[in-house]
């Protein structure tokens, strides 16, 4: 049960009476910033039988199971379209997974797919942002796919069934991947009424309206998944 | 009576079997559901065994989850625009694998249990956005039933997993119609009914019957449905799924009594057959012969003709030797009749010598008045019986006159008053002495009565004309005859004519007139005249 039991919104007040007037379009070095916390307020189901029928002979996975903070991600909603430099992340295929299982990357990024089991896997996506199907590659092999479109890209594994990672491609700089502690920064966001998104595959995504400042931080926290009222 | 017998027998043999028809039926009928559900429990445990196996690998599959998976999320960022695209594509991979199952249905449902895409032969009852109500859900592959709005479905069910979580359960769907309740009927070998909501959806019996069902609510195990009395099994009830196996037990004894009266008819046609040939082989054998048997000797009793025989040699062995031994019996009766006969002619023939020997004059009267007795008899048509009452009759009549004295009987002159008196007696002394004799007693009258007239004037009784028997009136007829013609002491023989006159001159008082008659007649016929003593008659007319 949600010991909040409410949204918890802090809300750094924004200074009354603002610099307002010329928030918008403000190239203001200085920036804003929005920080915050998420909570996972529901415990999270230990991992269920990934199958119908039995698992083959891949070992389980012994590490921790990873938390399911390290899969929210933070975004601005409807931001301004702005360039930011590529980057280059991989998603690895272990133990018959997706690992990490979510990555947020900006457009033109490559996402490498290293294949780390003993056995094939074929990734592929029918995403309307990205279609793509990379065939079978043995382990210690490589394909890699670049996302040129902004939205989601949902990956499988077409030998896999129950194989599946999201890439969230954005077309501006202003989101975040969650830290093992649920904590997040945006950094040089564009002042003014904003929206902010705490997105997770599973347990929900929540929007809220933002006022930013420039040159303050704005603090908001979430709960996902939200609770009902 | 045979065949009453028999139909008596028939018809009880008939009511039993009717009677005890209806309870084996009823008794066979429940076992035989009982081996349908059994029948229902194998037939769907291996459907639900295929249908879960294919359904489980069915759910595997990478692209099918891949582009579920990828339009759910599309539609949540609000990115995807074309939610028909998305679910056309997902329905042409569930048509692929649609066409590799029996199933009538192939379904992808969301969390919320809407449908999101169908594919299969029943896929109009599965329309995009139709919520359906599973009535059992596992965390891995589930059986249960389906409800939507147009009927219900037997399902197998596999959640669509991806390894963080559930977006979705694949169905495949049997239909609960009547095609299903066809292939169940004919499997089982008994009627079903599938309701769900107490709604019929399916059925292999009339409405009627159904709408009795329905209205039994929970049914035991006999019903009455429509008029007749049926078993009624719950094969399978989950939620608002009922499937109920049912048999007429009336049509089935109906079926049996069918049966076995054809098989009673036969019996009983092949008996009938049986019996009339051996009535007629009996009839022919035994039963005739014996009628004729009976018959030829009622004839013969009737005729007292026992000089017949009966016929041998027919077609009975024990009938022949019943008649040959009969025909034995009535040939020893012959002969001791004829014994007696003669014994009997021979004891009257002693008598009348008797009688003869003492009076010269009497000797051959008897004889001569029983001739003419006898031709005047004949000359009536009297029978042979009687003819030959009146030859002995006749030859008896004076016998009486044993006990009249020596020399009245002898005296050659007239006789006195007391004389005659003496005389007259002698009708009745020889009555007395016949009387004795139980088989002289048919010519009593005749001795008797002899010399009774007409007009009442003779003796011993006076009778009137009629009421003296006819062969008394003949003989006395006969006796005056004799005794006018023959030679007596006191004066000679006359003439016959002469005889004949005085008898016709007396005809009605003193003599019967047809006796009177006849004789003339028959005396006139010379020619015919068998006795002896006629020719010597005539012969002494001529000279005298």
């Amino acid at each position: 049960m949600n010991v909040r039991g409410v949204r918890t919104l802090v809300v750094a007040v924004c200074l009354a009476g603002l610099a307002g007037a010329g928030g918008t379009g403000s190239t203001a070095q200085q920036g804003a910033s929005i920080r915050g916390r998420v909570e996972i307020g529901i415990p999270v189901t230990a991992r269920r039988p990934s199958s119908a029928y039995t698992t083959r002979a891949v070992g389980q996975s012994v590490l921790a199971p990873v938390s399911e903070l390290r899969h929210v991600v933070i975004f601005l909603k409807n931001a301004p379209s702005a360039p930011t430099r590529p980057r280059v992340v991989e998603i690895r295929q272990r133990d018959e997974n997706f690992i990490p299982r979510v990555v947020a990357v900006p457009v033109g990024s490559e996402v490498q797919f290293p294949n780390d089991d003993p056995i094939y896997h074929n990734v592929f996506s029918l995403s309307r942002v990205k279609t793509f199907n990379l065939g079978r590659f043995p382990r210690g092999e490589s394909k890699s796919v670049r996302v040129t479109k902004p939205g989601v890209v949902k990956v499988f594994c077409e030998i896999h069934s129950h194989m599946t990672a999201t890439i969230m491609v954005f077309d501006h700089p202003w989101f975040a991947m969650v830290d093992e502690d649920g904590r997040f920064e945006l950094a040089n966001v564009p002042p003014g009424q904003r929206e902010i998104t705490a997105w997770h595959e599973r347990l929900g995504d929540t929007t809220v309206p933002l006022r930013v400042e420039s040159g303050r931080t704005t603090e908001a926290d979430f709960v996902l998944p939200v609770p009902a009222r | 009576m045979t065949f009453v017998t028999v139909a008596i027998i028939l018809t009880i043999v008939f009511i039993v079997l009717i009677v005890d028809a209806r309870d084996r039926m009823r008794g066979a009928e429940t076992a035989k559901l009982e081996a349908s559900a059994r029948i229902f429990r194998a037939f769907e445990d291996r459907r639900e065994r295929d249908q879960l196996a294919t359904t489980a690998i069915l759910a595997e599959t990478p692209t099918l989850k891949a582009a579920f998976d990828t339009y759910i999320t599309e539609a949540r960022l609000g990115s995807s625009d074309d939610r028909l695209q998305a679910q056309q594509t997902v329905t042409r991979e569930l048509e692929k694998l649609a066409a590799v199952t029996s199933a009538n249905v192939l379904a992808i449902l969301d969390n919320e249990r809407r449908v999101f895409a169908s594919a299969g032969t029943a896929r109009q009852q599965w329309p995009p956005d139709e919520q359906v109500t599973l009535l059992a859900r596992g965390s891995t592959t589930f059986q249960t039933v389906a409800v939507v709005d147009a009927g219900a479905f037997r399902v197998s069910g596999a959640p669509l997993r991806l390894d963080n979580r559930d977006i979705g359960t694949l169905v495949l769907g049997t239909s609960l119609d009547n095609a299903y309740a066809e292939v169940l009927a004919s499997l089982s070998g008994a009627n079903i009914v599938i309701t769900v909501d107490d709604r019929v959806v399916a059925r292999t019996v009339p409405e009627r019957v159904t709408r009795d069902l329905v209205a039994a609510g929970e049914p035991g195990n006999t019903l009455r449905l429509d008029g007749e009395e049926y078993a009624v099994r719950t094969l399978f009830a989950s939620g608002p799924v009922h499937i109920y196996s049912l048999t007429s037990i009336d049509a089935a004894a109906r079926d049996a009594t069918r049966e076995a009266m054809k098989a009673l008819a036969t019996v009983a046609l092949g008996g009938f057959v049986l019996a009339a040939f051996g009535s007629l082989w009996l009839a022919r054998t035994i039963t005739d012969p014996i009628k004729r048997v009976a018959g030829d000797i009622a004839t013969m009793t009737a005729a007292r003709d026992f000089g017949r025989t009966l016929e041998v040699g027919g077609t009975s062995r024990e009938l022949d030797a019943l008649a040959t031994a009969f025909n034995e019996l009535m040939g020893g009766l012959m002969a001791a009749e004829a014994e007696t006969q003669s014994a009997y002619l021979g004891a009257i023939g002693a008598l009348a010598a008797a009688l003869d020997a003492r009076d010269p004059y009497t000797a051959g009267h008897s004889e001569r008045v029983s001739d003419y007795s006898v031709l005047i008899a004949r000359h009536m048509h009297l029978s042979e019986a009687e003819i030959d009452v009146i030859r002995l009759g006749a030859l008896l009549h004076d016998i009486g006159k044993i006990g009249v004295a020596d020399h009245i009987l002898r005296k050659p002159g007239p006789l006195s008053a007391d004389e005659f008196e003496q005389i007259r007696r002698h009708p009745g002394l020889g009555a007395r002495i016949l009387r004795k004799v139980p088989f002289l007693e048919p010519h009593l009258a005749i001795v008797e009565l002899h010399h009774e007239r007409p007009d009442g004037k003779g003796y011993p009784f006076g009778l009137l004309a009629d009421n003296i028997p006819l062969d008394a009136r003949i003989v006395h007829v006969a006796d005056a005859f004799d005794a006018m013609t023959s030679a007596r002491a006191y004066r000679p023989a006359r003439a016959a004519s002469a005889a004949l006159a005085e008898l016709q001159r007396y005809a009605g008082t003193q003599f019967d007139p047809a006796s009177v008659q006849a004789l003339r007649e028959a005396l006139a016929q010379s020619s015919s005249a068998p006795e002896h003593q006629l020719q010597a008659l005539l012969g002494r007319e001529a000279s005298a």
